[in-house]
């Protein structure tokens, strides 16, 4: 039974509205929206519904920078340090705030994103640090934890979703599968489709050999003899089977989404010819169209030799497709209410070593988040003057998700239960930090 | 002595058995209150049979509850339930119209031993305890195979898993000796059914039993274990502490569950130069390809013997009856499956108990076990609930529908899409056998496409997916040739044969009036193609949540 709102309006069990209900119009059980009782402009007047309406229309997407992407050539830069590197720091349009030379088209427009300098994670190893930026915390013996997405697609997605709920592209094969795309207790249902050779899902088209009617018909036919097994029994995974199995059409719709060859050339050209900047636009495509969580990984961060090299060149494309995307989201008016972030495992060692690389450093290191709740141009957290510690702000992963979730307006000290043991949405006595929420 | 029970149950044999292993029973059973609990009053010798306990005692609560059970499931039903849970697939169309027609009075406990002495059988619970050992994420099948058709009891398994000197077994302890903290809970939760993780940083707040001596304190069971180039060993030194909320530091004795501390001889840390010494020793075993040196005192061992000494082997015990009883029922007697404590009583205490008692007696054999349990009547309910509310599940008035593992839902995906007649008529024994051995070979692959079950499962977008459009669907379940079940219906004239093949076939039964209507339609409007409507017809049935699941 999915949550009930906390008015029950007429106190008949009939008219309690439920999620599923109200959004999804499958009325389950004595649960349905009825109208004799409840005008929709009731609905939306009751405080816990209006919230409901908003908090759904919120939307992430993740740039997950793997390996490890150092905070000195992004948004962090000490220039004419001995740590500093040759790279030199640029005023941004946030009067006081620089950032890398090598991000200048995100300097341009950083009056929308607020950048978070004080993260000290303890973690330096890849698969370690990658879980905890994925959970929010450490992994339990005992406990299968959901990640960011899972628990944001559980938050934030409809019931007859048509489209996937969490999107998870990670193409490179380096760090792949360190902390990566886990439901965990949630369950399939929030389970991401993680696309790494592909662009797009397996199997959303239909094979030659079926032709549409047959492929509906059969399904219809498949639905017949389900619904007559399914009577007298009362099972979650019976009915999670059915609601896979009815989510197939909407999701095979879905399909072009992952086809950015539709989009005009100025839109394309926008983020740029790599694939990087592919994945990004078909995550704007996505959630669009209602996908609430999407991750687009780059690999491979982790330049423990010739990090200049590497950081120019990766810097570089993450400034062309992060400002495309901002602009892209901005002028659709979807930027209110997407949260664009870029997370990482660790930042790089501000010492740099023989082979002119830096290496990992959980220690002092940066992340941005734009959009959807945040204060734009706020920068919390400082390291000293040559980044080697934390002096101001210390904070760690779960503060990073408490923040997250209140910019989308979720409350995140909210409990999931295993059985009877309860798991919040991050660890208790966790607080967000307000000094970047809008 | 022996009253019978007014559920029409008939009166025990009396038995001439241990006197004082039944006065011994008959007053446990007195002080556990149990008498008092049910309308008639009942004593339960140990030489009761375990379906004539797991009956009356799920009867009782029945009674005590007011609610009248579901009728017994249908012959094919049943058929096809066992033959899932003993043997890993569904039963042949000719098993279960063999079943049908037989008269024996007999048919059903021959049919439990037949499949007892497959080949099938050992490779179904291998793969069934591999699931419970290693959540599907290593491959202990080799080694289990062997244990289960050597027949090793519950008790030599756990003794060569934990011993990590047994090729195979000691995956167990490989998979997860770079995190002892895990190492300890699985421990604990496969073999003990107690999940202590809430009680590494406090004592655990629902559960005043479990305390952070208990955390710290199965894991000094384990802290000494290590790999080397391979190899497991365990040193003579090691101490584990912690720290409690209050902030003292504590260190850790070994802790069984039941609170029992193990001694052990006085530990002398080694200084600088014996620790140089012996990395020299395990260097020199690794470049050897050696098993490093056995310990002189080992903290596995004392777990080993702790866990299975009378007095203390309750958790032991228990903690298998229940997984046993989750997999054949699908609902614990105790549920969640890792909260085993006093303040989480099983639905059925004296049944768990006289279980777990039964199973120590009988030296912890499992086979023993899932054949009476697959003989009760509570297993052999309908799953179809035809009353008004649905009865809360822990009053097993209902059986419970349950999600096919991976291996079952391929090895049954292969064999309802191949002819009946490649499985019928005239094969022996031996034939059978082999051509069922080869179809779940087959199955092998389709299988990793499939999730297994885990707790709360839900079945995933991408398997229906998968059925929808893959490629690789299409052409091992519905091709048409000569042994598979298309190639056997497109030659069908008379519609309504089709029907029933077919149905038979993926279902093991005939359709019903509503059902041949839709399936007329759906041929009817396919002439040209009669392939094709075969095709998309078994689909649909393969499809079907009634394939997907053992009910």
């Amino acid at each position: 039974m999915p949550n009930l709102p906390h008015n029950e309006f007429c106190g008949s069990p009939e008219s309690v509205i439920t999620r599923r209900g109200f959004f999804g119009g499958v009325a389950t059980g004595a649960a349905g929206l009825t109208a004799a009782n409840m005008t929709l402009l009731d609905v939306l007047q009751e405080p816990a519904f209006a919230e409901e309406l908003k908090i759904r229309d919120k939307r992430v997407i993740l740039l997950w920078l793997a390996g490890g992407a150092s905070q000195l050539e992004t948004f962090d830069p000490k220039p004419g340090r001995p740590t500093g590197g040759p790279y030199r720091a640029i005023q941004t349009s946030v009067p006081g705030v620089q950032v890398s030379e090598l991000m200048p088209h995100l300097a341009q427009r950083l009056n929308h994103t607020a950048i978070i300098r004080s993260l000290n994670t303890h973690i330096g190893d890849h698969g370690g640090a990658a879980t905890v930026m994925h959970l929010g915390r450490r992994s339990e013996a005992a406990l299968k934890l959901p990640d960011l997405g899972a628990m944001i697609s559980k938050e934030l997605v409809r019931a007859d979703s048509k489209v996937p709920d969490y999107v998870n592209f990670y193409t490179a094969t380096e760090g792949r599968y360190s902390g990566v795309g886990t439901s965990g207790f949630l369950g399939s249902r929030h389970a991401p489709m993680f696309l790494t050779t592909e662009s797009k899902p397996e199997n959303l088209t239909r094979l030659e050999s079926v032709s549409a009617v047959d492929h509906q018909q059969r399904a219809d036919l498949r639905d017949l003899l389900s619904r007559r097994f399914a009577r007298g029994r009362q099972s979650a995974a019976l009915a999670s089977h059915n609601e896979a199995y009815a989510r197939v059409r909407g999701l095979m719709s879905s399909e072009k989404l992952f086809d950015i060859s539709d989009e005009p050339q100025s839109m394309r050209d926008k983020y740029g010819p790599t694939l990087f900047g592919e994945q990004a636009l078909v995550a704007r495509r996505l959630i669009e169209a209602g996908t609430p969580f999407v991750k687009v990984s780059r690999a491979w961060w982790d330049s423990h030799g010739q990090n200049f090299e590497t950081h120019l060149e990766l810097v570089s494309e993450l400034d062309v497709v992060m400002s495309g995307l901002v602009d892209d989201l901005q002028d659709r008016g979807l930027l209110d209410h997407t949260l664009v972030l870029t997370l990482s495992e660790f930042g790089r060692t501000p010492k740099i070593n023989p082979s002119l690389g830096r290496d990992h450093f959980p220690s002092a290191w940066s992340i941005s988040l734009t959009g959807c709740g945040i204060k734009g141009g706020a920068v919390y957290g400082k390291t000293d003057d040559d980044g080697q510690t934390v002096v101001d702000g210390e904070m760690g992963a779960a503060e990073v998700f408490a923040t997250i979730f209140s910019a989308l307006g979720i409350d995140h000290q909210k409990e999931y239960h295993v059985g009877s043991r309860p798991v919040p949405l991050t660890d208790p006595g966790t607080e967000a930090v307000a000094e970047v929420l809008a | 002595m022996w009253q019978a029970l007014d559920v029409g149950k008939p009166t025990f044999r009396l038995s001439f058995g241990d006197l004082a292993m039944k006065c011994v029973v008959v007053c446990m059973l007195v002080l556990l209150g149990w008498a008092a609990r049910l309308s008639a009053e009942l004593l339960l010798p140990a030489e009761c049979s375990i379906p004539e306990v797991v009956d009356l005692c799920i009867d009782a609560r029945l009674q005590e509850s007011d609610t009248i059970p579901a009728l017994p499931a249908d012959d094919a039903t049943l058929v096809r339930r066992t033959t899932l849970d003993l043997v890993g697939r569904f039963p042949t169309v000719r098993e279960v119209r063999d079943y049908l027609s037989s008269e024996a009075a007999t048919k059903r406990v021959e049919m439990v031993d037949r499949l007892f002495r497959s080949p099938t059988f050992v490779r179904h619970q291998a793969n069934e305890l591999n699931m419970v050992l290693t959540h599907s994420d290593s491959d202990m099948t080799g080694y289990l195979r062997q244990a289960i058709s050597e027949q090793h009891s519950w008790e030599q398994i756990f003794r060569e898993l934990m011993s990590g000197e047994v090729t195979g077994a000691d995956q167990f302890l490989k998979t997860r000796v770079q995190d002892l903290d895990r190492l300890a809970n699985d421990t604990s939760v496969i073999f003990f059914g107690v999940n202590i993780s809430c009680a590494q940083c406090h004592d655990h707040p629902l559960v005043t039993e479990w305390t952070q001596a208990h955390f710290y304190g199965m894991k000094s069971f384990f802290n000494r274990t290590f790999e080397n180039g391979g190899f497991l060993g365990e040193r003579d030194y090691g101490l584990v502490k912690y720290k409690t909320t209050a902030g003292e530091e504590i260190t850790a004795d070994m802790v069984f569950l039941t609170g029992s501390v193990v001694e052990e001889p006085d530990v002398v840390e080694p200084n600088d130069e014996q620790k140089k010494a012996e990395e020299a020793v395990l260097k020199e075993a690794k470049e050897k390809k050696e098993p490093p040196p056995k310990p002189s005192f080992s903290r596995r061992e004392q777990l080993i013997d702790v866990a299975l000494r009378e007095g203390e082997n309750a958790y032991f015990s228990q903690a298998i009856i229940n997984r046993v009883w989750y997999r054949l029922f699908g609902w614990g007697l105790v549920m969640p499956l890792d909260q085993l404590h006093a303040e989480n009583p099983a639905s059925h205490p004296e049944l768990l108990e006289w279980l777990a008692r039964d199973l120590v007696a009988h030296q912890y054999d499992l086979q023993r076990l899932v054949r009476g349990l697959v003989l009760s009547r509570a297993y052999a309910r309908s799953s179809r609930w035809e009353g008004e509310s649905y009865p809360p599940r822990e009053l097993y008035a209902v059986v419970n529908v349950r999600p096919l593992t991976r291996h079952q839902y391929a090895t049954s995906l292969w064999l309802s899409s191949t002819s009946p007649d490649y499985l019928s008529g005239d094969l022996s024994a031996e034939q059978f056998e082999q051509r069922i051995g080869t179809i779940e070979a087959g199955a092998h692959g389709f299988a990793e496409l499939i999730e297994d079950p885990t707790g709360d499962f839900q079945i995933s977008v991408t398997e229906a997916l998968l059925l929808n459009n893959s490629e690789q669907v299409a052409s091992d379940f519905l091709r048409d040739a000569g042994d598979s079940l298309v190639g056997k219906l497109k030659a069908i004239q008379d519609t309504n044969v089709l029907f029933d093949t077919a149905v038979w076939n993926v279902l093991l039964r005939s359709p019903d009036e509503e059902e041949r209507t839709a399936l007329t339609n759906f041929i009817a409007q396919r002439q040209e193609n009669r392939v094709g409507a075969c095709q998309h017809l078994v689909w649909a049935l393969l499809t079907s949540s009634e394939c997907r699941f053992n009910y």
